[in-house]
């Protein structure tokens, strides 16, 4: 987006302090959750249909210790996880060099350009049926899934982070007597450092949605497994309980991300593109 | 840099300084368009070419991993002929497109205003904001199931998911964008005596145009892959269900052809709406985010 306006939004009057924003939004959420329970207790739609926010805290405490569909809760987690972190390593281990050496080294480009611009626009959904031909129902099904969908964010933001550091600054390295390699590890890459940490933090939420998508369509393990079984028993709660789970991890991640970002490239990200 | 060799362009001597130099420049140049498309139509025609010979009959893939490209040509030609799966061609296409369009267009009813809102009044920002907030994490496949047990397998509950997908980045750019408007522009527009209504459809709404077709456009492209998921999962047409159909008949060309038909649309929704976001906003300078 642009950058921050220099002056007060429009409502005209000084910034709010947090903490009213904070009540008014905790509130708010507090009246959904209250009007949710009031609805669903009052007996308008079956409790098969719509259960009560406190049937589904407690399903999610029954499921946390008792295995359903394999495993318990933590177990469908943990799979989920392994799938995702193998597959979103592998898309950053590849793409940020090709994204990198695209920038780097322009003749590159219109090498690679007309194979991934075609494929980028199939969703990684739409890798499923012929992955799972392919590796079975496997772990490697989902980590490719995953990969699939990570991909194109690293070399995207790496490409875009390298591309736009300012070409003065490998001149006066290369004036300076650096060499090719120096100037790329020592001036291109910080500088483009943060754009290519955006990419890693899309990629990982890129990859996460990917991958509840691909565990709905085949597996034997994993959170979206689980809300697909919670589906074919009949049972909103642990569809409910899934996606919370599914939702509070990706929150979880990401909020990690951010913190490692700020921790340790307190410059500004800029400039990175959502790749989606 | 190292000189990096390539078997396609000649591999220098580097007898003299000068030779080496010129090839470590050309490697940080851009080709000119000419090259470039030179270069590109090449590198297709080696993958293309590549493919057909690795799937050969007697080749190291077999074609049941992955289709020679004439078979998926050949399925081409025979899904576009003759009815698969209970309809034709067309009318999986226009299936798809029907709930992808429609789950959007709707989302956009309801998150162009509530964004607008959000962007504009403090209070209404505080309300929502953090239901959006909850909310947004669960990626929209994750509904799927819960879609499928509210409304069944029919199109209603395609309609849904499509929704909840387009709905996020609808309402957040339309918000962004009406929040981030130059305070400047709109106390000008108040000094000429502009009323609140005036200033909100004549100053705030066009400024933040480019960043409100530029959300419309994300949001088609989330609902288009979330539709696929959908038809993956639960539908009776549509190009995702022919893919998992294909996939489960073993019919590799006809499962090729429908992931390209999918991307090709895709790709047209994407560049579309780019247009589009010329053709209404001409003063955006070039498409953000």
């Amino acid at each position: 987006m642009s950058a921050s306006p220099p002056l007060a939004p429009p409502s005209a009057r000084p910034r709010a302090a947090v903490p009213a924003a904070l009540i008014v939004g905790a509130a708010s959420i507090a009246t959904l959750v209250v009007a949710w329970q009031v609805v669903a207790m009052a007996g308008i739609v079956p409790a098969r249909v719509l259960p009560t926010p406190l049937d589904v805290a407690l399903r999610f405490a029954t499921l946390a210790v008792e295995t359903f569909s394999g495993s318990t809760l933590e177990g469908h987690a943990l799979a989920s996880l392994t799938r995702w972190v193998i597959g979103a390593a592998c898309a950053i281990a590849l793409g940020i060099p090709l994204g990198v050496a695209l920038a780097w080294l322009p003749p590159l480009r219109p090498v690679i350009a007309p194979a991934f611009e075609l494929l980028r626009f199939i969703p990684p959904f739409a890798w499923v049926p012929i992955a799972v031909l392919w590796f079975g129902a496997s772990t490697t099904t989902q980590a490719l899934i995953v990969f699939i969908a990570a991909f194109p964010a690293c070399v995207i933001n790496a490409h875009l982070g390298v591309s736009l550091v300012d070409p003065i600054l490998p001149r006066a390295a290369a004036m300076l007597g650096a060499g090719g390699v120096a100037t790329l590890r020592r001036v291109v890459l910080p500088v483009a450092a943060p754009s290519i940490f955006t990419g890693v933090r899309i990629a990982f939420s890129n990859g996460w949605m990917a991958l509840v998508g691909a565990e709905l369509v085949v597996g034997k393990q994993g959170l979206g497994f689980l809300i697909s079984q919670g589906q074919i028993n009949d049972s909103v709660t642990t569809i409910m309980v899934g996606m919370i789970a599914i939702g509070a991890l990706g929150a979880l991640i990401d909020f990690g991300f951010q913190r490692v970002e700020r921790a340790w490239l307190p410059w500004l990200a800029f400039g990175a593109k959502r790749a989606s | 840099m190292a000189p990096r060799r390539s078997h396609a362009e000649p591999v220098p001597t580097a007898t003299s300084g000068g030779a080496t130099r010129a090839w470590r420049a050309a490697w940080r140049r851009e080709p000119g368009r000419a090259a470039w498309t030179a270069i590109a139509i090449g590198s297709l025609c080696v993958m293309l070419g590549a493919w057909a010979w690795a799937t050969r009959p007697g080749g190291a893939i077999p074609a049941l991993f992955l289709p020679p490209p004439g078979d998926v040509a050949a399925s081409f030609v025979r899904l576009v002929s003759r009815p698969y799966l209970g309809s034709t061609f067309g009318a999986h296409v226009l299936s798809s497109l029907d709930v992808v369009i429609g789950g959007w267009l709707l989302a956009g009813a309801v998150g162009l205003p509530l964004g607008i809102a959000m962007g504009w009044w403090r209070r209404a920002r505080w309300i929502a904001f953090p239901l959006f907030q909850v909310l947004r994490p669960i990626p929209p496949l994750a509904w799927i199931p819960l879609a499928i047990v509210w409304l069944g397998i029919g199109e209603p509950a395609r309609i849904f998911v499509v929704f909840v997908a387009a709905l996020v980045p609808w309402v957040m750019n339309s918000m962004q964008a009406v929040h981030s408007i130059d305070g400047l522009l709109v106390r000008a527009a108040r000094t000429l005596g502009a009323s609140d209504r005036q200033i909100l459809t004549r100053v705030v709404c066009r400024t933040a145009l480019p960043t409100l077709v530029a959300g419309a456009r994300i949001a088609l492209g989330n609902a288009w892959t979330t539709l696929i998921a959908a038809e993956l999962l639960a539908a009776t047409s549509g190009l995702g269900y022919i893919a998992l159909n294909a996939s489960r008949t073993l019919e590799m060309g006809i499962l090729l052809v429908s992931m390209l038909v999918i991307g090709v649309l895709g790709a047209a929704f994407s560049f579309g709406m780019q247009a589009l976001a010329r053709v209404f906003a001409p003063w955006s300078r070039g498409a953000r985010t």
